[in-house]
């Protein structure tokens, strides 16, 4: 094979995986504008099904519990990420250092039902001792916290170890007390991991179906658990509706902070250029 | 040293490190009992390879590490346990450390702001800054929109801001190329001494030590070779390793014969070795068969066609290897007993020269003072 | 100097407790939320169910606590062929699904990394983009494509493959799509991380030496990307056996997968002690690959 050819099958193939990746949704939009009552079978442009999401308030509902949880779950993910990242990063000798490193790595590839499951059976029994948590927001919260705390880590993580530590040096050098190292130089430097992380938390949180399933108690349905028990009963024409909007959403928002942040570089790559000529 | 008297302490020198050794992990010495006086207005020079302590040594006196013992004085106050933001020392990192988020004035206030200096003394001081290192139009610029040597005087107007009692430069010119260094440098010593802090540099650039620094040290292992001017280190190395690194050298091996005592001038003392007997003026304490080393720069050779008339200090070889500089010459010339010599002829010096070449039967000599005995 | 002292003991002790509090917080957060609860489940698989509620495991004869294990969950657990098959079900559906991402995944990132640079960032954010929108969603669409009368079946009728629509919805193929279509991206970007920073010297190198293309790919890009192809196959493979979710909704009731089998225990019968001694053996099977992958990082970090 010449190098015309790789080059030409290398293309296909990329081209065959993204129409894998991209099929499902494609098909989610195109159906959520079909008449049909049949998600399978199309008869005319309309847009009925948005109307009845719009009726639809259970799902309305959960929708913003959703939102809600993912929220405060991101939060509290990339506030005990950074701690985490910190610990794991610049104090390189304590006891236990191994420990808190695979557990902060373990959620990440741990299946959401040992996940759930166990964190369940822990707050049944705390519950029975202290009467204390109801199951509900809080259990659900502490779950995808949990799972964002872990993701945050390393996203956190890998920033801080690109970030030239002779920084943070010059900073106390020129009479910088700890703390000030960290909010005048440190944090600014890491903003940019701290936004990824969040909206990284923010989405592993709105997408959870496993654990929001095992946490919470009753009167409490995340969206992805409505979409859920729909989904298994049947197919159901407001759920591509639903999952229209929220892909256009997402979509714009992944599309402009990548499009910004390749701005950024591109704008910052010239610069350094330009200094260098003068 | 709390009883320290009112007449010493007018002789105080500005710095002084008192037996300080940094040991990690129970056993690695990085640091070796190290003792210095640094006067006030001085350069001083940590000279050395990678790994022998210099930067450990710079770290301890920067505040960020601490030393396992001894103790440093900063203007005769004990500063061995203060942290790093608490001690009048500012460091020109190694690559600056400019913060990327920065603008350049605001790099510059950076450490004024944590003084907790009135705004207009701080804009006061940040533009006289600017003005000492030329770069008054660059305000509002951020790091990565200077160019690498504008990132350098940034680095040493935010570390002299402060007005430390000491600073201390990490690799200072390390980041730039070859060409800028040299200029570089004579801007860099100008402006340190316009300003008049004492400082401390490390490097590992025998050049740079040696155009920059007052006085320096040659560390290796941890420890102090050899501490002098840049001059005396030079031209009087006290060991082997000095002599090897400051410079290019021969060292010829030999065992010292006797000591000719009352000869004309000086002491002398005669070295045998395997290509030459060398009569050294020393008044180092030797005894008859003791292996010594005699350096010899490769500048202060000469070479001839012909034989010198007197028995000693010359050498004979052939001419293995020629490398035409341009300003001068290096000839790699082979002995008897198979050692290569260096010798490096000044391109106008001699016109002698201008014919030897390749394989020719060629004499080194050198002048009395060119030697230098090497005990260790 | 004795100002300096005061300032000094000041100072100290921020360093102190700012350190400890730096360290303590993540660690008390991660032991309670992600050690304790294994511990427990340890524990309440070792329990008896009684009626509707735990028994506990300790109990007080006299003075002498007297602690009763109860194996049982275990006994049926390991007697019971159905637990079994269902364990090796999951493995099998996993490796197959690690086995097919990386052969979808290889020479994707490879020749992703290849690609112009300035292309570069854009196909990662495409590849990244279906992984922000709801994964239950991707995979609920596929139900609406593989259905007797979806997409696929119309489309393979339409171009005459078939003559009636195929069984695709509910079967083990179905299940294996939708794992595939789910993992393929946490195979992608490990590989390509790995396969962007090969020097393409190398590669130059073996040209020049000699080697042809085809050789120099399994002589040293593929031994040179082994830490991303360990990565991704791990990040495929362990999270892949416990999956719940796919087999739920595209697997239909035939497919044995042991995350069905623990969400049965608990929610439908109620069995505490069995779901927690299914999860301790799940945890024992994964927890091989995670240590080794642990190593791997930890090994590739120094």
């Amino acid at each position: 094979m010449n190098s015309t050819a790789l080059k030409w099958f290398g293309r296909s193939w990329m081209l065959v995986v993204y129409a894998f990746l991209f099929l499902p949704i494609f098909t989610l939009v195109a159906y959520s504008f079909n008449d049909s009552q049949l998600v399978t079978v199309w008869s005319h442009t309309s847009l009925r099904w948005y109307k009845a999401l719009m009726q639809d308030s259970d799902l309305i509902a959960a929708v913003m519990l959703s939102l809600q949880i993912a929220f405060l779950s991101a939060l509290v993910s990339v506030f005990f990420g950074l701690f985490s990242a910190f610990a794991l990063n610049r104090y390189r000798r304590f006891t236990g250092r191994g420990l808190l490193s695979s557990l902060a790595s373990t959620p990440l590839v741990m299946p959401d039902v040992i996940v759930g499951l166990s964190l369940l059976l822990m707050l049944v029994s705390v519950q029975q001792a202290l009467g204390y948590p109801e199951r509900g927001l809080f259990t659900i919260l502490l779950g995808h916290a949990l799972l964002g705390t872990a993701y945050a880590t390393v996203v956190v993580r890998s920033r801080l170890t690109e970030m030239d530590s002779k920084l943070e040096e010059a900073a106390m050098d020129l009479g910088c007390r700890p703390w000030q190292v960290f909010s005048l130089v440190t944090l600014p430097l890491i903003m940019p991991a701290l936004l990824s992380a969040f909206l990284l938390t923010f989405t592993l949180s709105f997408d959870d179906v496993v654990l929001s399933s095992f946490l919470s108690g009753p009167g409490y349905s995340t969206m992805p658990m409505v979409i859920f028990s729909r989904a298994r009963l049947g197919l159901n024409p407001s759920i591509n509706a639903l999952a229209t909007v929220t892909i256009v959403v997402v979509s714009i928002v992944v599309i402009a902070t990548t499009l910004y942040s390749l701005r950024q570089e591109r704008q910052r790559k010239r610069d350094m250029a330009l200094a260098q000529r003068e | 040293m709390e009883n320290t008297s009112t007449s010493a302490l007018a002789n105080e020198p500005l710095l002084r490190i008192e037996g300080v050794s940094k040991i990690y992990d129970g056993h690695i010495k990085a640091v070796d009992q190290i003792t210095l006086n640094v006067a006030s207005g001085e350069i001083f020079a940590l000279l050395g390879g990678s790994g022998c302590g210099k930067s450990t040594l710079l770290r301890m006196l920067a505040g960020f590490e601490t030393p396992s013992q001894g103790r440093i004085y900063l203007g005769g106050t004990d500063i061995t346990d203060l942290a790093a933001y608490q001690r009048p020392i500012n460091m020109m990192f190694q690559s600056y450390a400019l913060f990327p988020h920065l603008s350049v004035s605001d790099n510059i206030a950076f450490g004024l702001r944590r003084d907790g200096m009135a705004k207009e003394a701080i804009a006061e001081r940040v533009e006289a800054m600017l003005k000492l290192v030329q770069l008054s139009q660059y305000t509002k610029r951020k790091p990565h929109q200077l160019s690498g040597g504008q990132q350098q005087r940034v680095a040493l107007a935010r570390s002299i801001a402060k007005q430390p009692k000491l600073l201390l430069l990490d690799e200072p010119l390390g980041a730039l190329d070859k060409k800028l260094r040299v200029s570089t440098q004579i801007e860099l010593v100008n402006i340190i001494k316009e300003v008049g802090v004492t400082c401390v540099l490390v490097t590992h650039d025998q050049e740079e030590a040696m155009t920059m620094a007052t006085r320096m040290a040659v560390m290796s292992a941890g420890s102090f070779l050899q501490v002098g001017s840049p001059k005396d280190i030079y031209q009087q190395p006290n060991s082997r390793q000095v002599a090897d690194f400051i410079g290019s050298v021969n060292i010829f091996d030999g065992l010292v014969k006797q000591s000719p005592a009352n000869s004309a001038q000086a002491q002398c003392i005669d070295v045998e070795c395997a290509d030459a007997l060398l009569r050294v003026p020393s008044n180092q304490a030797c005894h008859v068969d003791m292996a010594v080393g005699v350096a010899i720069r490769p500048e202060k050779m000469l070479l001839s066609h012909k034989k010198p008339s007197a028995k000693i200090n010359h050498v004979g070889g052939v001419i293995t290897e020629m490398t035409y500089f341009g300003a001068h010459t290096n000839y790699h010339v082979k002995l008897a007993s198979g050692k290569v010599l260096q010798v490096q002829v000044q391109s106008h010096v001699d016109e002698d020269n201008a014919d030897l070449s390749w394989g020719d039967q060629v004499y080194a000599s050198w002048g009395d003072n060119a030697m230098v005995l090497l005990t260790q | 100097m004795a100002s300096l002292m005061q300032t000094l003991k000041n100072s100290i002790p921020s360093w102190l407790t700012g350190r400890r509090l730096v360290i303590g917080l993540p660690y008390a957060w991660f032991l309670i939320l992600a050690f304790l609860p294994v511990l427990i489940v340890l524990k309440i698989s070792l329990s008896e169910m009684q009626s509707t509620a735990v028994s506990g495991m300790v109990s007080w004869q006299g003075a002498w606590p007297s602690i009763k294990l109860d194996v049982s969950s275990y006994l049926f657990l390991a007697s019971d062929e159905l637990y079994l098959a269902t364990y090796l079900s999951s493995i099998s559906y996993a490796f197959y699904t690690t086995v097919i991402c990386l052969g979808l995944g290889y020479p994707f990132a490879y020749f992703m990394a290849r690609a112009p640079k300035q292309w570069q960032a854009l196909l990662v954010m495409l590849i990244m983009l279906p992984f922000w929108t709801s994964f239950l969603l991707r995979i609920y669409a596929w139900k609406t494509l593989l259905v007797n009368n979806g997409l696929i079946n119309n489309a393979l009728l339409a171009i005459g493959w078939i003559d009636s629509p195929i069984e695709i919805l509910n079967t083990p193929f179905s299940l294996l799509i939708g794992m595939v279509y789910s993992y393929l991206p946490f195979m992608i970007l490990p590989l390509y991380a790995n396969l962007s920073k090969l020097d393409a010297r190398y590669l130059e190198a073996a040209a020049d030496l000699g080697c042809h293309p085809f050789k120099t790919f399994w002589l040293i890009t593929v031994p040179l990307s082994k830490a991303g192809i360990v990565a991704g196959c791990m990040l495929v493979f362990i999270p892949a056996v416990g999956e719940y979710v796919i087999p739920e909704l595209l697997g239909g009731p035939n497919t044995l997968m042991i995350g069905r089998v623990l969400w049965d225990e608990f929610f439908s019968n109620n069995d505490w002690p069995m779901a927690g001694a299914v999860t301790i053996v799940m945890l024992l099977l994964i927890m091989l690959p995670l240590a080794i992958y642990n190593k791997l990082q930890s090994e590739g970090r120094a």
